[in-house]
């Protein structure tokens, strides 16, 4: 071990002392304890029964699954993750589709009043969702909107990151390449689907995951929305649980390991690809 | 420069710099393109703006079909008198506060001294700290309520064991708004510490070489190249801290505490939330959005300028 440190820290090309390399490996490990020691527990805690639960033991006794059977048996839990599903795909779909759309314009044509534009889409981020709020569930009502998952989708169609991000990876794409395909003749459509969409995969495939995560995990917008919890999304159907089960700590934990369950799945297989594209959307 | 920043700090003049091959008086075209992405925005977003601030001078009960009637500067008189509306924005400074360490301070330690760290276990570290920040908040609040229970929680139990007394920290008036803080902070480590490693990783050896070789010490590599380089990075985190962090802690007050007890974990955003929906004043609420949302944008421009003169780059 010592000697495994010692060539590690020599390969660095530093002159580390293996107490030092020791002393990171201990920081790092109790950060990643302190992050995911919560998630385990809840889980952990799951799994123990009714007589186990406040043991404070780190794996059950008895593992049961009763919790589990009891929170689908008084939950529509199935539902409420096929709504979040449905709701996040078409949301991360919808962003990327306004986005590439509205980049294209951005980048192809010279606008007088491109800046302006630019300008009211970067803007919409400062404007909290709290200011907004009532104007918009008003609207949202007399469209007929209230408790159903379009109306948790339309409001998010767009997304002022998305645009941005599309806009500053499509303008490094080469030039020659789109008057090429204009020479022969090519429509923007054409142009705008076949030629650069595909070339974008990298950054639409991050735009993508980061848009579905953010939907996901979207709170106050169904929290205004949602009425009846087989029309709701896993957070607000969740909180729902949460108030009528109280402290029912074993199915709570069971209800709260389903709801997080697909996008901790997700992050498993798609790990690297979701980190990556969380710190490009911080740093290029 | 990060994407976020150049958006930020200069819209107008990234479009207005010409480019030879695009077209020019293309007609309607591009206006077709930007549709969906301007009409969505103007429905959700400039519309109930405008809308907002004209609901700011009106006494309404939220019904559709009670009247709207017209106070003036009313609201915003009474908003300034509430007692609530002072204890919320405190609260709103001190989450925002209490952000940085977990936002800003540890990360940027962690990246700076976990530079060295290589290969596989590197992977592991950043796999598992970023986790919290997959979790739904929901989520996370039932864990952390679950964890921090008064009665055979995890925490409280050690606490006892330890012979330290339980804690209320739900419940305790003294305790609940660090709570909420930590609940919120705690999903932010793992996503700052990415971002510092990221812009660390990418800062040339080469500078840190030449400094060695000039006799530098660790502690002044760290202060004269790396802690100016990485100066792009502690502001963009600094600014979302400013500018999101209350916000990021709704879902926890709204699940764990409902701004109490004795209103000490409120915030800003939380009482637009509860004058527009729980007491059903849309006009105080409008009002009060208005201020918060005129003094986050003062803000947003203080720290764009502050960004802008004292950011390194290296060109």
């Amino acid at each position: 071990m010592t000697i495994d440190l010692l060539s590690q820290s020599q390969a660095t090309g530093g002159r580390r002392l293996t107490l030092r390399t020791i002393c990171l490996h201990a920081l790092m490990i109790l950060l990643s304890f302190v992050a995911v020691f919560p998630i385990y527990w809840m889980i952990v805690s799951s799994l123990k029964a009714e007589n186990d639960i406040f043991s404070t033991t780190l794996w059950p006794a008895y593992p049961s699954l009763e919790n589990y059977a009891y929170v689908f048996a008084k939950m529509p839990i199935l539902r409420i993750i096929a709504n979040t599903t449905i709701v996040s795909v078409t949301t991360a779909a919808l962003q990327v589709l306004t986005g590439l759309l509205a980049a294209y314009a951005l980048v192809r044509w010279r606008m007088r009043l491109a800046g302006f534009v630019n300008g009211l889409i970067a803007l919409s981020w400062l404007v909290p969702f709290q200011v907004t709020m009532i104007p918009n569930y008003v609207f949202a009502s007399r469209l007929g909107l209230l408790d159903s998952l379009g109306g948790l989708i339309i409001p998010n169609a767009v997304a002022a990151f998305a645009v941005l991000l599309l806009y500053h990876s499509m303008r490094s794409f080469p030039t020659e390449v789109l008057e090429a395909g204009r020479m022969d003749g090519a429509g923007h459509w054409r142009i705008l689907w076949e030629i650069v969409a595909p070339n974008m995969r990298a950054p639409i495939a991050s735009l993508a995951i980061l848009a579905f995560i953010s939907a996901w995990n979207e709170y106050f917008w169904p929290l205004l929305l949602s009425r009846k919890i087989e029309n709701s999304v896993v957070q607000i159907g969740l909180q729902m649980f949460m108030t009528q089960e109280g402290n029912l700590w074993g199915p709570l934990m069971a209800a709260a390991t389903l709801a997080s369950l697909p996008i901790l799945l997700i992050y498993l297989v798609l790990q690297r690809q979701v980190i990556e594209s969380f710190m490009k959307s911080g740093i290029r | 420069m990060t994407d976020i920043q150049a958006d930020l700090t200069q819209p107008m003049s990234i479009a207005i710099r010409p480019a030879p091959s695009r077209q020019r008086g293309a007609g309607i075209a591009p206006w077709l393109y930007l549709a969906p992405a301007l009409i969505l925005l103007f429905m959700w977003t400039y519309v109930p703006l405008v809308e907002a601030f004209k609901l700011s001078f009106y006494q309404w009960n939220m019904l559709p079909t009670a009247p709207q009637r017209f106070v003036g500067l009313d609201n915003y008189r009474r908003i300034f008198a509430l007692s609530e509306m002072r204890t919320a924005l405190w609260n709103t400074l001190f989450y925002i506060i209490g952000l940085f360490p977990m936002s800003v301070i540890i990360p940027l330690f962690v990246a700076i001294l976990t530079q060295d760290l290589q290969g596989r276990l590197r992977m592991l570290y950043r796999t598992l700290i970023f986790v919290p920040m997959i979790v739904p908040p929901v989520v996370a609040a039932i864990l952390w309520r679950w964890l921090l229970s008064d009665d055979h929680g995890l925490v409280n139990n050690l606490l006892a064991l330890a012979g330290l007394g339980t804690v209320g920290f739900l419940t305790d008036p003294h305790c609940a708004l660090a709570t909420l803080t930590w609940i919120t902070g705690w999903k932010l480590i793992g996503f700052s510490t990415l971002l510092f490693s990221a812009a660390n990783a990418g800062i040339d050896r080469s500078y840190v070489e030449a400094a060695r070789i000039d006799g530098a010490s660790r502690w002044q590599i760290v202060r004269d190249i790396r802690l100016p380089l990485l100066s792009p990075t502690i502001m963009l985190l600094s600014m979302m801290t400013i500018l999101f962090g209350a916000q990021w802690s709704f879902a926890y007050i709204s699940v764990l505490t409902n701004g109490g007890p004795l209103k000490s974990t409120t915030n800003i955003f939380y009482v637009l939330w509860e004058y527009g929906f729980e007491t059903l004043s849309a006009g105080w609420s409008a009002a009060a959005g208005m201020i918060t949302f005129a003094s986050f944008a003062v803000i947003a421009f203080c720290c764009l300028r502050l960004m802008k003169r004292y950011a390194v780059y290296d060109n």
